[in-house]
C-alpha cells in the first residue's frame, strides 16, 4: 500500500481538492494539520484524509515526520509526500513509486527541472536554481531540483529518515539524511503547477535566507 | 570607600547569597554555581581594588582595565546568548516531540470512533453490544 504523506498548515480552501483526487486513485492520504486555524483538518477529514493534527504549530519538516511516523506505523510499504497547495498533480505519485516497485532506488526525488511547471515566476526560478547549486555544494548530491515537496520512500528508507529540521530547511536535511544512509536515490520528472493560491500561500523568496540559516545552522549542531 | 563600592557591594554580596542558596538547594548544579560564584567574587575584587584590573590588562597587552572589563564582559554576553540559544533549541526539539506523540495518539482515536460510529449505524437497536461481538 502507499501513503501520501501531506503536511498542511491553513490550507482549507485547497486541501479538499488534494485529497479527493489522490484516494480517488486509491491511495491511503494522510493529512498533518500542522496548527492550522482554518479547519483544515475539517476538511481534509470529509475528504476521506486520515488526519493528524498538531496542537502547535511546528513547521514542515516537522509535520513530515509526524506523517511518516504515522504511516509506517499504519504498514505503508511506500510512503510519498505531496504540498498541500495543490501544486502536485495527483498522477505523479504513480511514477514517483515505480522505481520503488522495481527496486531500482529506495528514495525518488520529483524534479519539476526534468519536468514541467505552470506559471512559475522567472524570480523563483532563479531562486530555485541558486538552492540547486548550493544542494551540491554542501550535500555533494547531484540533483536537478530541490526543496521539492514532491518525494516516495520505501518504508525501509522511511524508517532510517530523522528530520529534526522542523521548518523549511528539512529538504535539504533529507538529502543530508540521504547520503548519511547511504541510500540509492532516483529523480523523476514531475509537474508542477503555481497558481496565484500556491503563490500566495507560499514561501517568499526572503524566506530563502532564513531557510540557509536554519540548515547550516542545524548541521553544524546536529 | 566610595559609595558606589558600598552599593556594588550590596549588590554582589545579595547576588553571592541567592547563588550559595539556590545551590545547596540544588535549583544550580554545582558547577553552575561554581561558575556564578566566582564571577561574583572577580566582580568584588574588581571594584574593591581597580588597580588590579589594570595590571592584568597589562600582562594581557591591552591598554585599561576598564578595556579589559569590557571586552571580557562582552565575551561573556555571547557566550551567554550562545548557551540560552542551544537550550531553546532543545525545548523545540523537546516540544515538536510532544506535539508528534500527541498527534499520532490521537489519530488512533479518531480512527477508533469513526469504527464505533460504522457499527452503530449498522446494527439497529442494541448495535453497540453487537458491534463488541464481532
Amino acid at each position: 500500500m502507499t501513503s501520501v504523506v501531506i503536511p498542511a498548515y491553513n490550507e482549507a480552501e485547497a486541501i479538499g481538492a488534494v485529497v479527493v483526487e489522490l484516494v480517488a486513485r486509491g491511495h491511503e492520504v494522510i493529512v498533518v494539520d500542522d496548527g492550522s486555524r482554518d479547519g483544515t483538518a475539517g476538511v481534509a477529514m470529509r475528504h476521506g484524509a486520515i488526519v493528524l493534527r498538531h496542537v502547535l504549530n511546528r513547521g514542515q519538516g516537522a509535520a513530515l515526520q509526524t506523517g511518516i511516523a504515522c504511516a509506517l506505523q499504519r504498514g505503508a510499504e511506500e510512503i510519498v509526500t505531496f504540498d498541500s497547495d495543490g501544486q502536485h498533480a495527483a498522477e505523479d505519485v504513480d511514477t514517483l513509486v515505480a522505481p520503488l516497485r522495481a527496486g531500482r532506488a529506495d528514495v525518488v526525488l520529483g524534479s519539476r527541472f526534468i519536468g514541467t511547471t505552470e506559471g512559475m515566476p522567472r524570480r523563483r526560478k532563479a531562486l530555485l536554481s541558486a538552492a540547486v547549486v548550493f544542494t551540491r555544494l554542501a550535500s555533494g548530491v547531484r540533483v536537478t531540483d530541490t526543496h521539492n515537496g514532491l518525494r516516495a520512500f520505501t518504508r525501509t528508507a522511511a524508517a532510517k529518515l530523522d528530520i529534526r529540521l522542523d521548518r523549511m530547511a528539512h529538504a535539504s536535511e533529507l538529502l543530508d539524511e540521504i547520503v548519511r544512509h547511504e541510500l540509492r536515490y532516483e529523480e523523476v520528472p514531475v509537474h508542477v503547477r503555481y497558481t496565484d493560491y500556491s503563490r500566495r500561500k507560499g514561501q517568499s523568496s526572503f524566506a530563502a535566507l532564513r531557510i540557509l540559516a536554519d540548515y547550516v545552522l542545524g548541521r553544524w549542531m546536529r | 570607600m566610595t559609595s558606589f563600592q558600598w552599593i556594588a557591594f550590596a549588590v554582589l554580596g545579595i547576588s553571592f547569597a541567592i547563588t550559595l542558596t539556590l545551590t545547596v538547594r540544588r535549583t544550580l548544579s554545582p558547577r553552575v554555581g561554581l561558575a556564578w560564584g566566582l564571577l561574583w567574587i572577580a566582580a568584588a575584587v574588581a571594584i574593591a581594588r581597580p588597580e588590579l584590573t589594570g595590571e592584568v590588562a597589562r600582562v594581557l597587552g591591552i591598554g585599561r582595565g576598564t578595556d579589559l572589563v569590557l571586552y571580557f564582559a562582552i565575551l561573556a554576553m555571547v557566550f551567554g546568548f550562545f548557551a540560552v540559544y542551544v537550550r531553546m533549541r532543545r525545548i523545540e526539539r523537546d516540544l515538536t516531540i510532544i506535539v508528534r506523540e500527541l498527534a499520532i495518539r490521537s489519530a488512533s482515536h479518531v480512527d477508533a470512533g469513526a469504527a464505533v460510529n460504522v457499527d452503530d449505524g449498522g446494527g439497529v437497536g442494541g448495535g453497540g453490544k453487537a458491534s463488541r461481538e464481532r
